[in-house]
């Protein structure tokens, strides 16, 4: 059976390679074969010429003992293919308007999908570059449960991280990280850079070699004071350092620590990152003691790292998340007797989630995330609309060729190969589409994708192989999808209808399946298009959600020391000095210090008030202190009682102001004025209730159990910060260096200040809106043109087939409203056949899609009902054009043609 | 004459081949003036046919061809046996044996 096999391979493979000498050689055997019969003949005295042709008739049809043995060998249907190949490429060249148009289209639908999926790769699916063993390495999240809310966090303490590491018998490795934003460089130098606290166990999670120097490792990161090293990226190295050798053994301040740079990763190494590579690698040790000081390393208070655990080879998910459970619980326990707090285990029941490194697929995953991946099968349902467009474009030129493809089945060509040949045409129509999609999507999917990953380095189309390879494995679905359509009549062509009707036969089987196609397109886009009007009006009600302070007029400033110590008083008088200087900058029309800045930092305290035995059973309290001109400041609105201000001092009365949605959830039906709140225990002073002021989003976007209170900084020294807001008149992107600029000289020492629009904080919250509406407006807008020039072209094709129908009934007495009302007719059936199952198929997903939504509802009937109008809206103007064409026709000069 | 001469039914030809390459390698003329000989030019084989049929029993590995100097030093191209191609001829006769017996049987009924 093998040696058959192997025979049959290798005379298929030589006939293959040596097609040209198997035909020589054939020749030359037929041709000695007939010389031998020829001599044979004259030997028994036939003359020559006679014993020629005698031989000649004796063999048979040279040509067709030729194609035999051909077939015989097994390498005509390969042969045949390149005869094929040629003729698609042919026929492509020769309709070049027709070719551009179909690989146009389809290179719109490719190129969609392909920018989508740089995307998507990268937000969910892609592993790190360089990372060992991806299969054996998840993220780690903790859950526990608290106030009977069960919690989640990936950001864990250094010492929950050395239990862990110690305890853990199934995993190999646990890895530290985080990826922050610090100030780097000294002096005028410095800046903001994306910097990477890792674990010396972390960098072993890698498979990247430095290009220079070495990585730290386990002496480099022994708790608790570690070296102060850096390793630094590579992008970084090149744009900051010109790539120079001699960068090894320089000095690099990174936020308060003094490092010596020791080395550089290799190209692309981003570690484990969402958010892009970071500039410089740390070692978690030397950076926390740099930091906190001695003691970081007892605190299970200080939550700031992300885990990775590699198992060992041959463990279970399951098995790790028990064993690693285990391991959290005695380090829960062990949690307790270093802070000496009575902590129930058995009521938090913490346990471990394992998930896939990419924070996209794992349970935190943000809002643009998810929304990335309906975006990437909104790209999808782009493509099949382009695919139907397309499929109905090569129908049409199909029965326009009727004639001469029945001509070609007449001579002898057999069916299957007629279809293959179509089939290869869709096959080089795709692949154009793919090579103009990849473009498109190099040169569009740029902007596209600073909307959703603002932080990520430029991420290539054209050389990452993931994408290429997508692309055109589209692009090879999207040519077999489009020919399926048209080959497929093929196989059914009634040849001698075809040949007597010159292309006129089966006219109404062929319109009801091209009618079939501009119904999946319009209903394909109405799904489209209602998406897009649900994310525009999410989106909407998002940026005109009232946050409970000016955001787009405000900046915040905020102070890092960089290891420059001040006690209480200076700290005190340097916070003075800022708002002094900050009130008197050009533009400021108001500056208060503040304890929390929305989105960006902010505390929950303990909170006490009589009649409820722990307020914290209720949700959130965050604080905010402010100094005098607070509620000027951030123009959060008072809505009963009075503000804090000047007149609230360190010696008066304490007084706070709370929330309304606090003030309703602490003293339900009474008045919240002059009622008492005392922050911490119950020994701390009472604060009497001064004011009511409106709801204010600080840590999430319009969650429930969200409550805020206001304290004035005078009268709590506590929430003193280097924080502080400037209300500004300009825009608040010009004016915050212009602030920075003059604050920047009142720091001591190392010290440096950051100046942000406080929008820019918000902004990612709106960042999941922003990219739906986007996306699917660009990608709606895109499919309703596709699905309504192809519903004009089918219309516009049907009535040129009918003009002599027409004609006649002109002549038999119809109206030429009779025949307008017909054409649009055809038109309109169509666009509300595509209607209807549009709009059951977006009731159909507003289940799923409803969570991606912002106080919208996604059975909205105004929604619905504007999509349905426009749509029906168009296709009747797409239809109309045509119908009046055919209106005006003369039936003396049509009744003539043909 | 004409009367006598009878057209192979399906399937036989490459038995016929495989036979008359059993006494050693023929090149393609020689194979059919072999078959038309040795039938006593009773089996009408088209010339043409027999090349199709021989590139396909090279191709199931049951004939192996070369090239080489026919007897008036004259390039032709020879076809031998495999192995296989023994194995084969052993059952093909075996079977056509077996069938011819059926055939006869039946025939001999009335």
């Amino acid at each position: 059976m093998l040696d058959r096999l192997w025979s049959e391979l290798r005379t298929r493979w030589r006939g293959l390679a040596h097609a040209d000498r198997a035909e020589d050689d054939l020749d030359d055997e037929i041709a000695f074969h007939l010389e031998r019969a020829q001599r044979a003949l004259e030997a028994r005295g036939v003359p020559a010429d006679e014993a020629r042709r005698q031989a000649h008739v004796a063999f048979g049809g040279l040509e067709r003992t030729k194609a035999d043995a051909r077939d015989a060998r097994g390498v005509r249907p390969l042969l045949d293919l390149g005869t094929d190949v040629r003729d698609a490429v042919r026929g492509l060249r020769g309709h070049r308007a027709f070719t551009l148009g179909v690989a146009g289209t389809l290179a719109l639908g490719i190129g969609a999908n392909a920018a989508m999926f740089g995307i998507v790769d990268r937000l969910m699916f892609r592993d790190p570059s360089g990372l060992r063993s991806p299969d054996r390495v998840h993220r780690v999240y903790v859950e526990w449960t608290e106030n009977g809310e069960r919690r989640r966090e990936r950001n864990l303490a250094f010492p929950r991280f050395q239990d862990l590491a110690r305890d853990a018998q199934t995993v190999d490795a646990v890895g530290a990280f985080q990826i922050r934003n610090s100030a780097v460089g000294q002096g005028d130098a410095t800046h903001q850079a994306l910097i990477g606290v890792v674990s010396a166990s972390y960098v072993d999670f890698f498979d990247a070699p430095p290009v220079l120097g070495r990585w730290f490792d386990t002496a480099d990161d022994r708790s608790p004071v570690g070296a102060p090293v850096a390793v630094l990226g590579h992008a970084y190295w090149l744009t900051r350092y010109g790539g120079r050798a001699d960068v090894l053994g320089q000095s690099l301040q990174v936020d308060r620590m003094a490092a010596t740079i020791i080395g550089v990763a290799p190209p692309g190494f981003a570690g484990i990152s969402d958010r892009g590579g970071p500039a410089v690698f740390v070692p978690m040790s030397a950076f926390a003691y740099a930091l906190r000081g001695p003691g970081y390393d007892g605190s299970y208070n200080w939550t700031w790292l992300e885990l990775a655990v590699r198992l060992r080879p041959g463990v279970t998910t399951e098995e790790a998340t028990t064993d690693l459970g285990a391991a959290l619980i005695r380090s829960w326990r062990t949690e307790s007797d270093v802070h000496k707090r009575a902590t129930n285990v058995a009521q938090a029941t913490p346990a471990i989630v394992l998930a896939p490194v990419p924070l996209g697929r794992g349970p935190d995953a943000r809002l643009d995330a998810r929304v990335s991946l309906w975006i990437g099968g909104v790209a999808l349902l782009v493509l099949l609309i382009a695919c139907a467009n397309v499929a109905n474009l090569l129908l049409s030129r199909t029965v326009s060729r009727q004639r001469e493809l029945a001509m070609r089945l007449a001579l002898g060509i057999g069916r299957a190969r007629l279809m293959r040949q179509l089939v290869l045409e869709g096959l080089g129509l795709g692949l154009l589409g793919a090579l103009g999609g990849v473009v498109l999507a190099r040169v569009a999917g740029g902007p596209l994708r600073s909307v959703v990953l603002p932080e990520a380095e430029q991420v290539a189309v054209m050389t990452d192989p993931r994408t290429l390879v997508y692309a055109f494995a589209l692009a090879v679905v999207a040519g077999v999808l489009t020919a399926i359509v048209p080959a497929w009549t093929v196989g059914r062509l009634d040849l001698a209808a075809a040949l007597k009707s010159g292309g006129r036969g089966a006219t109404h089987r062929r319109s009801r399946l091209q009618g079939g196609l501009v119904v999946v397109q319009a209903a394909l886009s109405v799904v489209l298009l209602v998406g897009a009007a649900l994310f525009v009006r999410s989106l909407q009600r998002a940026e005109t959600h009232r946050l409970g302070y000016d955001a787009e007029a405000l900046v915040f400033a905020e102070v890092n020391l960089r290891g420059t110590r001040l006690d209480d008083a200076g700290s005190a008088a340097l916070a003075d000095r800022l708002l002094a200087t900050a009130r008197q900058s050009p533009g400021v029309a108001a500056a208060a210090t503040v304890a929390s800045v929305p989105f960006w930092s902010n505390e929950a305290r303990q909170v006490t008030v009589a009649g409820h035995a722990d307020v914290s059973d209720l949700g959130r309290f965050t604080l905010q202190a402010g100094s005098a001109d607070f509620f000027a400041t951030t123009g959060t609105r008072v809505l009963r009682g009075r503000p804090f201000d000047g007149r609230d001092r360190a010696g008066t009365v304490p007084v706070i102001v709370v929330s309304d949605a606090m003030a309703r959830v602490l003293w339900p039906g009474q008045d919240a004025l002059v009622q008492c709140v005392r922050i911490g225990g119950a020994e701390t002073p009472c604060r009497t209730v001064i004011g009511v002021a409106e709801d204010a989003s600080m840590d999430a976007f319009n969650a429930p159990r969200r409550y805020t209170y206001y304290l004035p900084v005078d009268q709590f020294p506590d929430g003193r910060s280097l924080q502080l807001y400037a209300r500004v008149a300009g825009a608040p992107e010009t004016a915050a260096p212009d602030l920075r600029a003059r604050l920047q000289p009142l720091l001591p020492g190392a010290a440096y200040v950051t100046v942000r629009p406080l929008a820019t904080t918000i902004a990612p919250q709106f960042q999941g809106w922003r990219f739906g509406a986007t996306m699917f407006v660009a990608f709606g807008a895109l499919a309703l043109l596709v699905a309504v020039l192809g519903l004009h072209s089918l219309i516009a094709y049907e009535a040129a087939r009918r003009e002599q129908e027409f004609g006649v009934r002109l002549a038999l007495g119809a109206t030429r409203e009779r025949l307008l009302a017909m054409v649009v007719g055809r038109g309109a059936t169509l666009a509300l056949a595509g209607i209807a199952v549009g709009l059951s198929l977006a009731l159909a997903a507003s289940r799923w899609f409803e969570g991606l939504l912002f106080e919208q509802s996604a059975r909205d009937p105004i929604v619905l009902g504007a999509v349905a109008l426009t749509l029906a809206g168009l296709a009747t103007v797409a239809s109309a054009i045509p119908a009046l064409k055919a209106s005006r026709l003369d039936p003396t000069i049509t009744l003539r043609a043909d | 004459m004409g009367d006598e001469r009878l057209d192979l039914p399906q399937g036989t030809l490459d038995l016929l081949m495989l036979k008359a390459l059993g006494a050693g390698p023929l090149h393609g003329w020689a194979i059919a003036e072999r078959l038309h000989q040795v039938s006593k030019a009773t089996l009408q084989v088209a010339q043409g046919s027999l090349y199709p049929a021989l590139h396909r029993l090279e191709r199931q590995g049951w004939i192996e061809a070369e090239w080489g100097a026919s007897d008036n030093n004259r390039r032709a191209k020879y076809y031998r046996l495999t192995r296989a191609g023994r194995r084969r001829l052993a059952d093909e006769t075996a079977s056509w044996d077996r069938l011819a017996k059926a055939v006869r049987l039946v025939l001999a009924l009335d």
